[in-house]
């Protein structure tokens, strides 16, 4: 099938490729979504169940939309939204959830004429949206989280908490998922919790459900059960309007797509009709690179850069070994569990280590703090910016600046002029787009936040530098941007350990690829070896 | 900023020959001396997210301190500087280490030690008053240098310590940093405990400062605690656009807020307000000044135009 062989061709993950029968219960995309395609009845002219035509929007001086479009035509499929960040995806989204009014332009549902004059109109009309930060109430039951409010089942006496949860699990049923509606939602985990946001959309009789970013924080195998819950979605009815900045997943998942750039829709259609390769020079607005070849040679050296012998963390690592050469860039693969980021978090000390030797340089290291850590020359790029990688209120220059002034006096002068050099050098390095050096970095956009994480790292100047996640939540071009300058930082010298859970990011990356599986390393892969079909098979505990 | 401004010229309009007096306005600024140093103090501990309720208590075991120290024969200079620095220590010992290392709640914590230090202050003074007569008292708070009260130019110096401190050091980088993400700090390799220990151990030295003067002014150290300094104080901080949360904000924005209400309450007595309805007064204003801070309605809001003054001198290269 066309859908297929695109994937082949650029690096985009093929889940079908994984060993069947591992995700009992969750489908395979790709072919089945093919197959609903042709499935659909051609119905007799019946008007599109969503367009936005025209759709203008400033924010004072900021244009943010100049007549953007969007259509879905059918019920039931999955339209993938694109566009980097700023290119006005988020207005648009709030434009059709009620949050924002358009300056112009008109909103058809089912071909009437609507106008939202708050979300709740929106919730009306069917309509809903589910956003990254999880809307959940951690201490209610999944029920309440579900119908919330006015909606649980009452009787005279009060409510009636056995109609309620059985009607939750009704509705928990459509997506294929079996919690019990009376455990507290902080039971779940939080792509579990993301699903009972969808349920409570379904819930409210939403036929357009819109997930804005719904994988970028999940591991494969949640995504892969977001995606079978996706799918009950679409049996029902229910059309989907997808972002994401994962194309792979777009394309196994997604019918249609729009593109926005700049405001603009520059490109609209079903996938099966173009390539991701161009997809993504429509969102950047020219041709990018395609990721460059794994170096085949390793820079000769005396000692690794980092050496772990036997490294254990009770509980959850078992004796690891590991080795990261000068200049080398391993990666580590796995599934959630398996112990990527608390092995890192070993690394670093702040996580306690049970049993095992470490070593810097060929110099025996015992982890304790960061502080002792970035004196010894380690790096860390924790995975969750907003709240360990950042201080969000705090300017770019203050952020990039942080790890390097650690062994001044603290009574000490920071030197205004070499730390504007330092920090102008950097921006312009890693791409960063900032209004200047002094903004609070909470507004920057997420790549450009990342960046600035990243950036106060390489100032650092480290031996080892580890990165958990380190495009997490970031558009494709900066992605690329970091990727890029990941691989100048090696040939200078530095060894990097990278945990993701981007299978192709770290095949694009890396020199080697280590995977784990519940808490071991089972085995390490170069060069040919190195395929999406490998990693998966470590990963899931084969041999 | 706009809002002081407005105030100070609506009551220097309204009563120009009692408000607008150099006398005055002296008095108007000693009046509210104690209260900002205590503020100039909180200032950090508010930068960090957290607050200090054991000032009053601190400032109180302070007056008795340097009144003890004074009665014991030490020369003024050293028993004041003494003072200062015990307090500072009691501060960080107990606030700062409890909660910077053990990482227990602020509020429990310098509850705890408020409620501790006040029985201190009970039981050392015996419930006896204690008289100062030595000279240093009416130096701190009475003499004038240079024909202004001392009480101000400690206000002032205290102000540019703080100033500097906080802009011009990695110690107050690491303080807004503190506040702004304590995980954040931690992972870049930054000494969040020290940090804590150190703000609370300032503003216990502020508290000692504070009670030194307020000892100075009445003449003897009183055996009670006002507890309502320390909500004052963070009343002041807060007005001055400083984030309860932390990591925003800064000494400048303070001295403004104070400056707030040291014009409202001597303008309020001038205008012959009985001292009850000053309260309901100086509450209502303050929540309206707040609100039309947040707001921008003011223009830039309380604090937010000097904060950028005094936070960011403009970058020779931007």
């Amino acid at each position: 099938m066309a859908g297929t062989s695109y994937g082949r061709r650029v690096s985009v993950p093929d889940i079908s490729g994984m060993a069947p029968g591992r995700h009992a219960g969750a489908s395979m995309p790709s072919a089945e979504v093919r197959a609903a395609d042709d499935d659909l009845p051609r119905s007799p002219v019946a008007a599109p169940v969503l367009e936005m035509h025209g759709i203008d929007k400033r924010f004072g001086g900021v244009h943010a939309l100049r007549g953007a479009e969007l259509t879905v035509q059918r019920p039931g499929v999955v339209h993938g939204l694109l566009g980097q960040n700023g290119s006005g995806k988020s207005t648009l989204l709030g434009i059709l959830s009620g949050q924002l009014r358009p300056d112009n332009g008109t909103i058809l549902l089912g071909g009437t004429r609507t106008v939202f004059r708050s979300p709740l109109d929106a919730l009306r009309s069917g309509i809903a949206m589910v956003v990254q930060e999880t809307a959940i109430a951690k201490d209610l039951s999944v029920s309440e989280n579900i119908l919330l409010g006015r909606r649980l089942v009452r009787s005279p006496t009060g409510i009636n908490w056995r109609r309620t949860h059985a009607k939750a699990l009704e509705y928990l049923h459509l997506l294929g998922l079996d919690y019990d509606p009376r455990w507290p939602a902080s039971k779940l985990r939080p792509d579990e919790r993301q699903l009972v946001e969808i349920a409570r959309a379904l819930s409210m009789n939403a036929r357009i459900l819109i997930l804005d970013e719904p994988t970028s924080s999940l591991t494969e195998d949640e995504v892969v059960h977001l995606f079978s819950a996706v799918q009950k979605l679409m049996q029902q009815g229910v059309s989907v309007i997808f972002v994401s900045h994962r194309i792979a997943d777009l394309y196994s998942l997604g019918h249609e797509f729009t593109v926005l750039r700049d405001g603009k829709t520059v490109a609209q259609g079903p996938f099966v009709s173009i390539e991701p390769e161009k997809l993504v020079e429509l969102m950047v607005g020219r041709k990018v690179a395609s990721p460059q070849p794994k170096r085949a040679n390793m820079r000769a050296s005396s000692a690794p850069a980092l050496a772990l012998q036997g490294i254990s963390v009770p509980g959850v690592l078992t004796s690891t070994d590991l080795e990261v050469g000068q200049g080398e860039i391993v990666g580590l693969a796995g599934l959630i569990g398996a112990g990527r980021s608390e092995l890192l978090e070993a690394i670093f000390g702040i996580r306690p280590v049970g049993d095992g030797v470490l070593s810097v340089n060929g110099e025996p290291y015992k982890p304790g703090v960061p502080e002792e850590a970035i004196k010894r020359g380690i790096g860390y790029l924790p995975p969750d910016r907003k709240t360990q990688g950042l201080v969000l209120v705090r300017s770019v220059k203050e952020n990039v600046m942080q790890v390097s002034t650690l062994g001044r006096s603290r009574l000490a002068r920071p030197n205004r002029g070499e730390e504007s050099r330092v920090v102008s050098q950097t921006m312009s390095a890693l791409n960063i787009h900032a209004e200047s050096p002094d903004v609070p970095v909470n507004t920057l956009s997420g790549g450009n936040q990342q960046k600035v994480a990243l950036g106060k790292w390489l100032v650092a100047e480290p031996k080892v530098l580890l990165l958990d996640e380190p495009t997490r939540g970031v558009d494709v071009a900066a992605k690329q941007e970091i990727h890029e300058h990941l691989r100048r930082v090696a040939r200078g010298g530095t060894a990097l350990l990278v945990s993701s859970s981007e299978t192709p990011e770290l095949l694009a990356l890396c020199d080697r690829v280590v995977v784990m599986f519940r808490g071991r390393v089972m085995g390490s892969l170069i060069g040919q070896q190195a395929t999406e079909a490998s990693v998966a098979r470590l990963a899931g505990g084969e041999g | 900023m706009f809002l002081l401004v407005a105030l100070f010229a609506y009551f220097s309009a309204a009563y120009p020959d009692t408000f607008l007096t150099s006398t005055n306005i002296m008095n108007m600024l000693t009046a509210v001396s104690v209260l900002w140093v205590l503020a100039m103090g909180m200032t950090f501990v508010l930068l960090t997210g957290g607050a200090d309720l054991s000032v009053g208590a601190i400032a109180a075991i302070a007056g008795i301190l340097l009144a003890k120290l004074l009665g014991a024969g030490l020369p003024g200079g050293l028993a004041l500087i003494l003072t200062v620095v015990v307090c500072g220590i009691l501060g960080g010992m107990i606030n700062g280490v409890l909660i910077g290392r053990l990482r227990l709640s602020f509020f429990l914590v310098t509850l705890a030690s408020m409620t501790a230090l006040t029985g201190v202050v009970y039981l050392w003074t015996d419930t006896q008053a204690l008289v100062v007569t030595a000279p240093v008292a009416t130096q701190i708070a009475i003499d004038k240098i240079a024909g202004v009260q001392t009480p101000i130019w400690i206000m002032l110096a205290t102000l540019l310590v703080a100033m500097y401190v906080q802009a011009r050091t990695y110690f107050g980088r690491d303080v807004y940093a503190v506040g702004g993400s304590l995980t954040a700090a931690r992972l870049a390799g930054i000494r969040t405990s020290a940090t804590l220990v150190a703000v609370y151990g300032v503003s216990g030295a502020c508290a000692g400062l504070a009670g030194a003067i307020a000892v100075g002014r009445i003449g003897s150290a009183t055996p009670t605690v006002d507890h309502a300094v320390a909500l004052d104080a963070i009343a002041a901080v807060l007005l001055g656009g400083t984030s309860l949360f932390g990591g925003t904000g800064g000494v400048g924005g303070t001295a403004l807020g104070v400056l707030f209400i040291g014009v409202l309450l001597n303008g309020l007595s001038i205008a012959g307000v009985a001292s009850h309805w000053q309260g309901v007064v100086t509450g209502v204003i303050l929540v309206a000044a707040v609100l039309l801070g947040e707001r921008g309605i003011a223009g830039g809001g309380l604090g937010r135009t000097w904060r950028r003054l005094t936070r960011h001198p403009p970058n020779a290269s931007s």
